[in-house]
């Protein structure tokens, strides 16, 4: 077990490592020059030459990533070239937003997914089943920005339940938990919605399978009562590839919030990531990336690991 | 098989859904009773980005000069409590300056400074402060000097030599040569402004000003949530008529829908830039609309180092193709006015003349093929796909492409991002056709800023490379005139210039719609790009 998260954690710094190289590699294809956009059209070429110094733009690349990944390593991750300030600064408020964003969707992803898994594959091709599966595929199909339209126009503008955008009521920003859990429901569900399809089709596939497995039958013969078969027996059995593709999706979800809070105007990483790519503002998309694969990886390894508690046999493989 | 068992599985799980959403509509209730319990006036706009720094000097872009310009103050500034149709061209009033002389040389302008004023921070305002203000957009040598504030704000003080502080109230600039758009370039906003910014303020906090603003105006700042809101308080020592607002909060919703569902379920009481097919369905709905003419020219630039658009033959004939009627009327909905002066109405060098480039196919013919060109060709149109004023440029871009097909051009359209395409277009033309840009300000040297031999790009923002002998004399006749009234008669002569030899396309002047709240009082759209709160009330029953 511990052999496995020492692996894991050499192989996340590995994958950061390139993702900042990779970045850092596309946001020189970006058009222009940071140094004329922080100083206007105005701006005399004496001027942008000093600013291009001042920032380390007129030193080679390999020297400029360099001195970078060093900022990185004493955990400076350097100043926004636009706001005028550390990117920490910047990003975390508004990453705290995406991530609470992204906890309810979730919340809801595993809430509604996994039972609806299950309660279709008790019955497969049932009635029940075919609703819920017809459903979720078409959930799944949806574009997030016309559902999250949908949503606005049926359950704030029309029920008038919850209000259309932001994060809180700017006439009352005391509101406290109520008034962030109002803001929170629209673009929790539309976030929510495919994966939580993909979450009860894995779940009911893999039900399915368990359920036919000879240990299953051999139980239902034994006359041990149904939902103790199911819940007991099926489901932990069943939970370690659910637990795979929840991790998955947290992924997903991450990348899919990105439209939700464009629609939903939700302050998160996602428009100010859009906005400082657009602006050429490299140490503020190195960071915004960096963290979101963070967690993508951190999220990742707490369901390997979870799948290791869980299934015992992983568990030897390892330590093996 | 245990039905029973399963049944109660399902009412429990159930029951505890109904409990969660009792609890989150019980909790959102009790938001909206202590919102309602508010007493405060607060006006909320809903904006179509995210600002830039709250730093006056630094900052680009129309979008935050409409916040910043509510904190900060320049020594000259405009009347924008007076309507478009009873001013066609915003007229100048003091400012921070009560009074100004120009010397008969036009070189020397001394500033009688308000007394009486001071910062949102306690600092008292005076010459002094005035001059380390200026020292900071223009002094290399001085400690408090901006490379950024100097890069924004250097049209209005390329020609200065000096700055002094002659006395405890008064400021006197010097320039090298009379620059007669001078008392108007005080006053612009969009790209920087000569704002003044308490200089105990800028000593504490440095180029982190932008976090802790602190100016004159008749608002001041209370709190900014970066992607949320900027919220501003009445600044209650005003030295002016103090606004009747207790506060106004700055939203951005950059997604148009977004904007106008806010507005329709009560969460902002102003839309900026409403999509052009929202604007009658709201008016319908009982929503009001405000519309002005600010300085706005959405404009063409040719490349003159292209084979094509370096022929002025071929620029008349774009010119004459283009359906500026159908482009305000059917594409736009009437939230813009066809555009055939280069100046925009907002100006005084601005000449009515429909007639110059009124849309005609046959004339645009003949001079493709006076040209050489009588089977047409192909070029390319660089446009942005949104941006701050840009309107919907790529929708416009394709109804010139289609107006272009009709005379045998045939036209490739190239689309950015916008702060991409910012930093593109700043680069010049490069190989490309034509360019599209929204600008314009109510000073007619804005023509001498995208025309001048001076300004070619990329060391200035004419980025169609246009260099005409002719015009640059009279431009700089015009810079240098003693008298408003001589600028004036230059300025207009420039404007036949440019518009004879087709310099540029403009195509449409914007009326820069806000859609209002029914109970939002008192709010006018001035001939600017920029709006005076001070007059605004709110009354949330509407």
């Amino acid at each position: 077990m511990i052999a496995m998260i020492g692996r894991r954690v050499m192989s996340t710094l590995m994958v950061l490592f390139g993702v900042s190289l990779v970045i850092f590699l596309l946001l020189q294809l970006v058009p222009g020059d940071p140094a004329r956009t922080i100083l206007g059209a105005g701006a005399t070429e004496d001027a942008v030459a000093a600013v291009r110094a001042e920032l380390g733009l007129d030193q080679p690349l390999p020297v400029q990533f360099l001195g970078y990944l060093q900022g990185l390593i004493t955990g400076d991750l350097g100043r926004s070239l636009t706001i005028n300030q550390p990117v920490t600064e910047i990003i975390i408020p508004r990453f705290q937003n995406t991530m609470v964003l992204s906890a309810a969707a979730l919340v809801i992803c595993v809430v509604v997914g996994i039972p609806l898994g299950i309660l279709a594959a008790r019955r497969q091709y049932g009635i029940f089943d075919r609703i819920a599966m017809f459903t979720s595929l078409a959930g799944a199909s949806v574009p997030v920005y016309w559902l999250g339209l949908m949503l606005i126009g049926v359950f704030a503008l029309n029920l008038g339940w919850f209000p259309t955008s932001g994060m809180s009521n700017p006439r009352n920003p005391e509101g406290g938990f109520g008034d962030l859990l109002s803001h929170l429901v629209l673009p929790a569900f539309a976030a929510a919605l495919v994966p939580l399809a993909v979450i009860a089709r894995m779940t009911r596939s893999v039900m399915v399978d368990t359920m036919e497995q000879d240990y299953i039958r051999t139980l239902r013969a034994a006359g041990v009562p149904e939902r103790s078969i199911i819940w007991k027996h099926c489901l932990r059995n069943a939970m370690p590839p659910i637990v795979t593709v929840v991790g998955l999706q947290i992924g997903y979800l991450l990348g899919g919030v990105i439209f939700v809070e464009v629609v939903f105007s939700w302050p998160g990483l996602g428009y100010q990531l859009y906005t400082a790519i657009t602006q050429n503002d490299m140490p503020l998309v190195q960071a915004g990336v960096l963290f979101i694969a963070l967690v993508f990886v951190l999220v990742n390894l707490l369901a390997d690991t979870t799948v290791g508690l869980l299934d015992p046999r992983t568990r030897r493989k390892v330590t093996a | 098989m245990a039905p029973g068992l399963n049944v109660t599985g399902r009412r429990a799980t159930l029951s505890a859904l109904a409990g969660v959403l009792t609890a989150v509509f019980a909790l959102s209730a009790c938001g909206a009773n202590s919102a309602q319990g508010d007493a405060d006036e607060v006006l909320i706009i809903g904006i179509e980005s995210e600002a830039d720094v709250l730093d006056p000097q630094v900052a680009g872009g129309w979008v935050t000069w409409r916040i910043n310009s509510q904190m900060y103050e320049p020594l000259v500034t405009h009347d924008l409590r007076t309507p478009s149709e009873e001013a066609p061209v915003p007229e100048l009033k003091p400012g921070l300056a009560e009074s100004w002389e120009v010397s008969e040389d036009g070189k020397e302008y001394t500033f009688n400074i308000r007394q009486g004023v001071t910062f949102h921070d306690g600092t008292d305002l005076n010459a002094e402060a005035v001059e380390y203000n200026i020292r900071r957009m223009w002094d290399e040598d001085s400690p408090q000097y901006s490379a950024a504030a100097a890069g924004q704000t250097n049209f209005v003080w390329q020609f200065v030599e000096d700055v002094t502080a002659t006395d405890e109230y008064t400021v006197v600039v010097r320039m090298s040569q009379p620059f007669s758009p001078f008392l108007r370039m005080l006053a612009q906003g969009g790209n920087g402004s000569t704002g003044i910014i308490s200089p105990a303020a800028l000593e504490e906090h440095g180029e982190d000003i932008a976090e802790h603003p602190a100016g004159t105006g008749p608002f001041r700042f209370d709190d900014r949530v970066r992607g949320e809101r900027i919220s501003l308080v009445r600044n209650n020592d005003y030295w002016g008529e103090a606004p009747a607002l207790d506060g106004v909060i700055f939203r951005p919703i950059p997604d148009p829908a977004g904007r106008t569902s806010a507005l329709r379920n009560g969460e902002v009481d102003v839309i900026a830039v409403p999509s052009p097919d929202s604007v009658q369905a709201l008016v319908d709905e009982g929503y009001q609309l405000s519309d002005g003419q600010p300085p706005h020219v959405w404009y063409l630039s040719f490349n003159m180092r292209d084979e094509y658009m370096s022929i002025p033959e071929v620029r008349q004939a774009i010119n004459l193709a283009i359906d500026r009627e159908g482009i305000s009327d059917n594409l736009l909905q009437g939230t813009t006015e066809p555009a055939y002066d280069i100046q925009a109405p907002a100006n005084d060098a601005y000449v009515e003349r429909a007639d110059a480039y009124g849309r005609d196919l046959d004339r645009a013919r003949e001079l493709l093929a006076e040209a050489g060109f009588e089977d047409g060709f192909t070029t390319s149109l660089m446009t942005s796909v949104d941006g701050s004023g840009q309107i919907v440029p790529a929708p416009m871009a394709e109804f010139i492409q289609q107006n272009l097909a009709e005379i045998g051009i045939t036209v490739e359209i190239e689309t950015m991002e916008w702060i991409s395409y910012l930093g593109r277009w700043a680069e010049g033309a490069g190989d490309v056709g034509m360019m599209q840009m929204s600008w314009g300000m109510d000073t007619p040297y804005w023509l001498y800023i995208v025309t001048s031999s001076d300004m070619i790009a990329p060391s200035g923002p004419n980025v169609g490379y246009y260099s005409n002998p002719e015009l640059d004399e009279v431009m700089d006749k015009a810079i240098t005139a003693a008298t408003e009234d001589e600028a004036t008669e230059y300025w207009q002569r420039a404007n036949e210039i440019a518009t004879d030899d087709a310099a540029l396309a403009p195509i449409v002047n914007d009326r820069a719609p806000y859609i209002l709240a029914p109970g939002v009082e008192g709010w006018v759209s001035a001939s600017q790009e920029w709006y005076d709160l001070t007059g605004v009330t709110v009354n949330p029953e509407g």
